[in-house]
């Protein structure tokens, strides 16, 4: 199972892709989400408290579940100017 | 240049973010006056907004139209709105009776005129009266004089330009120079035209070395500006921009403001990255939750988008990849723009510009145009900058009219040419027939509104059908509230936006509230309870930065990393701290939030008052199109088909779906428009209205604010104690 990590933003312009894929098991959560582009990105600022996790562009808790072909992406706090 | 009238005066020190005084301009009888203002004033409207309302509710009456004599323009900023050592304290607010509304608007705008007109005495200025000749006014704090002056000529080219005809005004008084001691603001051409005339805030950026220019964008201030005969307004002071609102506790301001630095410089980078794309970074994610507005909001998402992200004006327009402020001492600095752009297009093709710009409304109207194009983009800004238009009113009031072409409500024969979304050569033609109030611009500038109307009138009396039949199409996807055009996101899947562009007492514009993300995607509103208080709360929190000459953005738009740990984060309260202590530290006051939020709500009710007293305050003005509640048109709903079927089953349960999309887009358009009206009830409940959306008689007496005038009307709409 994969699922897709999608950046947006400065995301994009730092890790000079739109998205990539991740392998999944029936237990991997989007914490490890997190912790999979941390790894392969480690100068990507990623602070918890500072970013918006979606998942199919619905917010998520890190201890949610994946599904074969989930989107996420870790945004920005958007509260409008 | 030709002084008219002349006054001089002793200017008075800001002392705790006020001077006490409002300049006050009668240009019909040239008379130049000071206003003393009395302790309790600023105790009750704070500053910005609530001056203006103030003086617009007590200066004029349910007949002043904004072309009438005594219609005041009020600018004023707040007592927090001039110190460096906080971010974002250089706004001030535009405060008018409106062309497009026909009641009260304000518009904020960032720049120096507002702190240069504190530091040469004065927390307003306000101008009636209608100049027989076009005049100028010069407030010199240096020189201690208020001049009406006759406003030079130079060439047409320059004095038909806002932003041309103001750096060579703000050269001519100072002996040729540009100075940081010096600011103005102009209005354009095109503000005589159309009903949506902005005014340009200019500015000596002494890190570019140019004049640069922010707007007062919505409801048409420009337009009472010239109707005025007003081209413009200078304020003169040299006096140090440090400690510019002479705070009362000046350790306490410098700690407060250290905060808030501090957590925009360590934030915003890991967040919207204001500082480096300025807002054009929304509209990236604003495509990904379909809320960018394509072909007149009818589709919140395009394959084409992409060529609108902020990267691309970064790479190839912004030619300062730093911070760039608009007032002093703001780190988060989000104010971009580029030089020496050669315009491909219009009168001026060939020309060499400066650019400030462009903002994320400016590319939204762009591609409500069905225009994907950024060079088109940077040109669209600049000439509606220099026409003096309001970049998202043109755009929107343009889509409209397009997708009555592609309904068939007009033709090439109306128009004068294909007026087809994502036609680049229509749009440039009618963006220059509208600043010079010929051909089919005469009727673009009138506004969607208006439009509307003339629209019917055509189709009906073409195809001998009833105009009210016409009207009711028209009024489906004729993206106005109020007369105000809307700002430039999608509302449809967000109930709390939705209600945020409906009872926005200006009209449909988001800085009243912007809840669409907290409501869509983080699902922190799930009842109508909730998103009843939150609108309630966040239009006060807003009204106060309105009210006190601050910008919202570093509050807003950068979550302090400590709101994660509070039971609201999207209220940002570890921020709001921090302003409160600027409040407190500034002032010398000792307010609470609650304190703020009571102030915010007093003006709130005063301009619901001057609303009701125009006509436009109960609840039949706050209806919004149905474009904006759902999929208007079935095109919209196929769009998104999957979608809107998985909302109507969670809504009402497998079984119930009809069969046919025809039946489901109907059922689902049904459902959206009962819940706007539950939304009515609860939110007008709330903030102590009546079901009609009218202010209770204990709501109005509770702020103070039952005078005579409050009450003869209050009777009138048959409310009583």
């Amino acid at each position: 199972m994969i699922a897709s990590i999608k950046f947006l933003g400065m995301q994009r312009v730092l890790t000079n892709t739109d998205s990539i894929d991740m392998p999944i098991n029936g237990n991997t959560m989007v914490s490890d989400a997190l912790q999979y582009v941390r790894r392969q990105y480690p100068t990507l600022p990623l602070e918890e408290r500072m970013i918006l996790i979606t998942v199919n562009h619905e917010a998520a808790s890190p201890d949610r579940i994946l599904k074969d072909k989930d989107t996420i992406s870790f945004l920005p706090l958007i509260a409008g100017g | 240049m030709k002084i008219l009238r002349q006054t001089k005066y002793k200017p008075a020190r800001v002392l705790g973010g006020y001077t006490d005084r409002i300049l006050r301009v009668d240009l019909g009888k040239q008379e130049i006056t000071i206003q003393e203002l009395p302790p309790d004033f600023k105790n009750k409207y704070v500053g910005g907004r609530g001056y203006a309302l103030k003086l617009i509710w007590d200066g004029t009456t349910r007949e002043t139209h904004y072309d009438s004599p005594e219609n005041i323009l009020v600018m004023s900023s707040g007592p927090l709105g001039n110190e460096p050592a906080f971010p974002g304290t250089g706004k001030f607010i535009v405060g008018t009776i409106s062309p497009l509304t026909d009641t009260f608007i304000d518009s904020n705008i960032g720049g120096h005129f507002g702190p240069i007109l504190k530091r040469a005495g004065f927390d307003a200025l306000a101008v009636s009266g209608i100049s027989k000749k076009d005049v100028v006014i010069l407030v010199d704090g240096d020189a201690q004089t208020i001049s009406i002056a006759e406003a030079p000529a130079y060439d047409k080219e320059i004095d038909d330009g806002a932003l041309s005809f103001g750096e060579r005004l703000l050269k001519d008084v100072n002996n040729g120079e540009l100075s940081d001691s010096l600011a103005a603001v102009t209005a354009g051409k095109g503000a005589c035209n159309a009903r949506f005339g902005i005014v340009n805030s200019l500015f000596f950026d002494v890190r570019r070395k140019r004049i640069r220019s922010k707007q007062a964008g919505r409801g048409g201030t420009g337009t009472v500006m010239r109707y005025k005969r007003l081209r413009g307004v200078v304020a003169r002071s040299s006096l140090s921009v440090v400690n510019g609102n002479n705070a009362i506790d000046k350790e306490g301001v410098r700690q407060a403001g250290s905060k808030l630095k501090a957590v925009v410089s360590k934030c915003d980078t890991q967040q919207l990255n204001l500082s480096a794309w300025g807002t054009t970074g929304l509209s990236e994610y604003m495509d990904k939750f379909h809320l960018f507005p394509i072909n007149n909001y009818q589709y919140g998402q395009s394959p084409e988008s992409p060529r609108l992200f902020a990267q691309v004006f970064l790479d190839k327009y912004f030619s300062k990849k730093i911070p760039d402020g608009c007032y002093y001492g703001c780190n988060l600095a989000c104010a971009k723009g580029s030089e020496n752009v050669e315009l491909t297009r219009g009168p001026k093709a060939g020309k060499v510009v400066n650019i400030d710009g462009p903002e994320y409304e400016t590319v939204g109207a762009v591609s409500c145009m069905g225009i994907f194009d950024p060079q088109f983009v940077m040109e669209y800004n600049w000439y509606c900058d220099e026409y003096g238009i309001d970049t998202i009113s043109t755009g929107v009031t343009i889509s409209f009219f397009m997708e009555c072409f592609q309904r068939g409500f007009l033709n090439a024969d109306d128009v004068g040419y294909e007026l087809t979304f994502g036609n680049t050569e229509a749009v440039d033609r009618l963006l220059h027939e509208i600043a010079d109030g010929r051909g089919f611009g005469k009727v673009v500038g009138q506004g969607i509104a208006r439009g509307k109307k003339w629209v019917a009138q055509k189709h009906a009396s073409r195809n001998g059908t009833s105009g009210d039949a016409v009207m009711a199409e028209l009024n489906k996807f004729g993206m106005e509230v109020k007369g105000l055009e809307f700002s430039m996101y999608i509302t449809k899947e967000s109930l709390a936006q939705q209600g945020g562009y409906g009872f926005a007492l200006k009209g449909p514009q988001h800085d009243e509230a912007w809840l669409i993300f907290i409501d869509q995607v983080h699902k922190e509103l799930p009842t109508l309870e909730d998103k009843a208080n939150a609108l309630k709360w966040f239009p006060l929190i807003r009204t106060w930065f309105n009210a006190t000459g601050l910008c919202k953005l570093p509050w807003i738009d950068v979550r302090n990393p400590e709101a994660a740990s509070t039971a609201e984060p999207s209220k940002n309260l570890p921020t709001l701290a921090y302003y409160l202590a600027y409040l407190n530290a500034t002032t010398g006051s000792n307010k609470t939030l609650q304190d703020v939020l009571d102030d915010s709500e007093r003006l709130y009710v005063l301009q619901k008052l001057i609303n009701l007293r125009h006509g436009k305050g109960t609840r039949a003005s706050d209806q919004i199109p149905w474009r904006a509640i759902g999929p208007a048109y079935f095109n919209e709903y196929e769009a998104r088909a999957e979608y809107y079927d998985e909302w109507l089953k969670q809504q009402l349960g497998d079984n119930k779906i009809p069969a046919s999309p025809e039946q489901r887009h109907e059922l689902l358009m049904k459902k959206r428009v009962e819940a706007y009206q539950h939304l009515c009830d609860i939110v007008y409940e709330k903030k102590g209205f009546t079901s009609e959306g009218i202010p209770k008689h204990e709501t109005v007496e509770k702020f103070g604010l039952m005078d005579e005038q409050a009450k003869q009307m209050l009777s009138q709409l048959d409310v009583n104690k």
